[in-house]
């Protein structure tokens, strides 16, 4: 995505993981992407809702239009029981890719 | 207050709605900003730059939830779909008997259409298997300004001048029957073979399977005679043998060379299938002149040339010949046929009247299944409103019923194919066999697509209308109360279903009618001749070893001394060309003296006979005295006439002792009148008379004869003598088939009858159909209408009233079908009319025939329902419900 320094897939990791805490409008995902990164992403906020319906089509989002909390119509999204379970896989696999990457990142050059 | 998914994919809707979703985001972040302490204007413009490039995130989110929204429609469709078999299924298993009678309509009905359309397929539309058949031309010429409607052969001369001095034809080529025995390897036999000019084969593009094809040298009379074997007879005659080419055969007593073998695949593009081709040397050597009209010919047009600019190329030559030799040519035009119409003849237009008579029996029995749907329909009226209670929506409902039909029309129209094969091959019987020798009857993808096509016209016939009809908007009310009142609309669909059933069911008796009388016509007409108890056996003496005619005189003599003397054997005669052949000859001839006499027949049809064949086949003398045996070769030529040829050449006199001269020079024959015989129908019930004359065989020179033979006892015994006999005359004889004169009566009926039999067999189908569809919508209505008799029979109607009340509902809907039927049949009536014999369009006893029938029918299909209509008990009828 232009404008962003994000891995590939790890924007639709960080919204399946925001589910998990229940059903949320696309700004409500938004803001608590800001919060718990620290604001450090720099991620334009439209990039967002691109993600959002391409989980969806993916089957792992499902879409309910409800009320905000200040009476206005959004739609919430919430994970799919398919959601939970590829976030599951996707979660593992981040955390292997991490430690690789770290552990080969971190050596120490070998002299020549 | 909770939407589903919206299935509206259309992008106005969904841009909207990405739109709404994109403002909560900017609203609610603006907020957040003006919380920070930002003015409202200046927080608006900080949440838009945090979002980025609105447009291109609001498009981009369109694209995919479009795409979303069509995946998730097409996979709830088809899981509905699956619902639906699943409950169209459970409802087809539940009423068994309407099942299987809407099975085998849908079944026979689509089976016939597509066997007939194999048969159309196969002669009407498949190209004929050569390269480039659209260039394949029959070339005639055209004697029509004299008088003779068929167009005839060619003669040697013509055929030369016409290949060498034409622009128009990369080939011309000439082909004549050629029936030669073969006396080497094996027992003698008769052969059906082709003399061709040696380019033919190479015309038609056919690569030999063995050894090369003829060529134009071949036609040279100097080179060594060689011949062609079909792939046929090289297996039957010697076992495939593929070291054949070169080895010498020995036909008519001549030796010749095997050059050639010809792929199994190959048919000759003629009415007769050739066992094995020679080089057609005589044109080259004219020895047959103009007024011989003995050459078929078949030519392959350049490319890009037009049958309109070949005919006007052949006409110069044409017109030129006529001015060169008006003896012969003058008033001989040329007459160019397309080879595939040439083949396919007149089957067209019986074809395509049978398929119209199929086609109408699907019809009519798409719409009997029509009217079961419906009747099914106003049954399940409340089960379909519970389900709409429940919230199934009318398009829902519709598919469902749809599926059902659908299920129903998949099933009978594999029963149809199934059932198409079968009749494919009973279908190929009434083929001409002009165009079975050179195509195969058989089904293919086209076919198929046809019967699939056909299956879901019919689907749609007869399942659409009832499945709007039974999901009507107002279910709710239906649900209330039960089917009373929703009954009248339906009424009067099936009514007119019905009456489109009748008409249908007319025009097919009308059609049926006309050909069963034309059969009737066909099988009074008196032939002239005796039509049992005679057979025919063909013999024929090869130039070779019968150089001389004296010489076959001699044989035949034995022949007949001999066969006359087996006690299998009552009677024998000989003519060279039998009744019912096909094959003919004419010669020209004219009165003595007055060659010039304007109103002369162009030729006269000409049999050699022994003396005793016009009194075995029981044909009448009118004048003067059979031929006898005195009639002898060197003495003077006499001859019989018909009665027809001496009304056309002595008009108002007596024609025994006149002479019938054949060219105006004292060396050409004259013949000698000595009687005139009966005109007969030699060609057929369905031909007219022709000027015929029979000159005695012991002054001619016919070498292929035909035996004429009465047999005294079995078939089997007859068959023995005639073998005995022609081996002790000449063991290298071929043995000829014995052919008895009511089998080839029945070839020459046998189309008609066909046709007149599928036909009535459609029409009475159709009848049957219809009344049935009279029987169910009448049945229907008496029991729909029990509380309306009730009341009436109450209020003191008659039961009789009531009686005439059902009876003359069903009367109205016969009167009209039978009205629209007439007309119809009157107006398609001309369809048929090449194939109609003896009787008019318009004739009179079918179209009295047909209401009588029909309207007796409908009756009796609704004075059933109506004998219960009258048995209604009010008080049970009333309180009912």
């Amino acid at each position: 995505m232009a404008g962003s320094d994000l891995y590939t897939g790890s924007l639709d990791l960080i919204i399946l993981k925001s589910l998990t805490f229940g059903p949320m409008h696309g700004y409500a995902i938004g803001r608590w992407i800001r919060q718990t990164t620290s604001e450090e992403l720099a991620v334009q906020e439209g990039a967002l809702y691109p993600a959002l319906h391409r989980l969806e089509r993916k089957g792992f989002l499902a879409e309910e239009w409800g009320m905000t909390d200040t009476n206005r119509e959004a739609k919430f999204y919430r994970l799919t029981t398919d959601g939970i379970t590829h976030l599951k896989t996707e979660l593992a696999r981040w955390h292997r890719y991490a430690r690789v990457m770290t552990t080969a990142l971190s050596a120490a050059p070998t002299q020549g | 207050m909770k939407k589903r998914f919206s299935l509206d994919a259309s992008t106005d809707t969904v841009l909207g709605d990405v739109q709404r979703e994109i403002d909560l985001h900017l609203d609610l972040r603006a907020s957040e900003f003006e919380a920070l302490g930002m003015k409202p204007d200046e927080a608006r413009r900080a949440a838009l730059a945090a979002f980025g490039d609105r447009g291109e995130v609001e498009s981009e989110v369109a694209v995919v939830r479009t795409k979303t929204i069509r995946e998730r429609r097409r996979r709830d469709w088809l899981a509905e779909l699956r619902q639906d078999a699943v409950i169209g299924i459970r409802g087809l298993m539940r009423a068994p008997a309407f099942t299987i009678v809407a099975l085998l309509t849908l079944g026979i009905g689509i089976g016939a259409n597509t066997a007939i359309f194999s048969v159309i397929r196969s002669v009407l539309l498949r190209p004929l298997p050569y390269t480039h058949p659209e260039q394949l031309v029959q070339v005639w010429t055209d004697h029509r300004a004299k008088g003779r409607p068929e167009p005839e052969w060619l003669t040697p001369p013509d055929f030369i001048e016409w290949r060498d001095g034409n622009r128009s034809f990369s080939h011309l080529a000439a082909y004549q029957g050629w029936g030669p025995d073969i006396t080497s390897g094996g027992d003698p036999e008769a052969l059906t073979g082709a003399a061709v000019s040696g380019t033919m084969l190479a015309m038609l593009d056919v690569k030999p399977v063995l050894g090369r094809l003829l060529n134009a040298s071949d036609d040279d009379p100097g080179m060594e005679q060689v011949v062609v074997l079909s792939h046929g007879l090289w297996q039957r005659r010697f076992g495939s043998d593929s070291t054949i080419i070169g080895k010498p055969l020995t036909l008519s007593g001549t030796s010749w060379t095997v050059v050639g073998v010809l792929p199994a695949s190959f048919r000759a593009p003629m009415s007769f299938a050739p066992e094995l081709y020679r080089a057609l040397r005589r044109p080259v050597n004219e020895t047959c002149g103009r007024g011989c009209y003995i050459l078929q010919v078949i030519g392959r047009l350049k490319a890009g040339t037009t049958l309109a600019m070949a005919h006007a190329d052949l006409t110069r030559i044409a017109t030129q010949q006529a001015i060169d030799f008006p003896a012969t040519n003058a008033k001989i035009g040329v007459w160019l046929v397309p080879l595939h119409e040439q083949l396919t003849g007149k089957s067209r237009s019986a074809l395509l009247a049978l398929s119209g008579a199929v086609a109408f029996v699907l019809l009519i029995g798409c719409v009997n299944l029509a009217n079961l749907l419906l009747v099914r329909g106003a049954a399940r009226t409340r089960e379909l409103g519970v389900r709409a209670a429940l919230g199934a929506g009318r398009g829902r409902m519709i598919r469902q019923l749809l599926t059902e039909n659908l299920i129903l029309a998949f099933l009978g129209g594999v029963l149809g194919i199934a059932l198409g094969f079968a009749g494919s091959r009973v279908m190929a019987a009434m083929v001409p066999e002009s165009i079975r020798l050179v195509q195969d009857i058989r089904m293919d993808g086209q076919v198929l697509l046809f019967a699939a096509g056909v299956t879901l016209l019919g689907m749609a016939l007869f399942g659409v209308l009832p499945a709007l009809q039974a999901v009507r908007p107002n279910l709710m009310g239906a649900l209330r109360s039960g089917t009373r009142q929703t009954e009248r609309r339906g009424g009067a669909l099936r009514s007119g279903l019905v009456v489109a059933q009748l008409s249908l069911a007319v025009v097919l008796l009308v059609g049926a009618g006309l050909l069963l009388r034309s059969f009737v016509e066909l099988q009074r007409v008196d032939l002239g001749y005796r039509t049992s108890g005679i057979s025919f056996a063909g013999v024929g003496f090869p130039r070779a070893r019968y150089a001389d005619v004296a010489r076959v005189s001699l044989a035949l003599e034995d022949l007949l001394a001999r066969l006359r003397n087996t006690p299998a054997i009552r009677s024998v005669e000989i003519t060279d060309v039998p009744p019912l052949s096909g094959g003919d000859q004419d010669i020209s001839v004219f009165p003595l003296g007055e060659a010039q006499r304007a109103d002369l027949p162009p030729s006269i049809w000409a049999r050699s006979v022994t003396p005793g064949y016009i009194r075995q086949m029981g044909v009448r003398l009118v004048a003067g005295r059979q031929l006898s045996d005195e009639d002898r070769r060197g003495g003077v030529r006499v001859a019989l006439i018909n009665e027809e040829a001496a009304r056309r050449y002595f008009p108002g006199t007596s024609a025994v002792g006149r002479i019938l001269a054949t060219g105006t020079d004292s060396a050409s024959p004259q013949y000698t009148i000595v009687g005139v015989v009966a005109s007969v129908r030699h060609n057929g019930p369905n031909q007219p008379y022709r000027v015929e004359i029979f000159r005695p065989i012991a002054q001619t020179s016919a070498r292929g004869i035909v035996l004429v033979i009465e047999s005294a006892q079995s078939e089997a015994a007859t068959r023995t003598a005639l073998r005995q006999v022609l081996h002790d005359v000449d063991p290298l004889l071929p043995v000829p088939e014995l052919e008895p004169i009511d089998r080839r009566l029945g070839e020459a009926v046998a189309l008609p009858r066909l046709y007149t039999m599928l036909v009535a067999g459609f029409a009475i189908a159709a009848l049957l159909l219809a009344v049935l569809g009279v029987y169910g919508v009448m049945a229907y209505s008496v029991s729909q209408r029990q509380r309306e008799i009730g009341v009436r029979l109450a209020l003191g109607a008659a039961p009789s009233n009531i009686l005439g009340m059902v009876l003359g509902h069903g009367g109205r809907l016969a009167a009209l079908g039978l009205g629209v039927g007439l007309v119809a049949a009157l107006m398609l009536g001309q369809l048929i009319r090449t194939m109609l014999f003896g009787v008019t369009v318009f004739d009179a006893p079918t179209f009295i025939v047909v209401p009588v029938i029909l309207g007796t029918m409908a009756l009796v299909a609704s004075w059933l329902p109506a004998r219960r209509a009258m048995r209604v008990d009010p008080l049970v009828a009333i309180r009912a419900d």
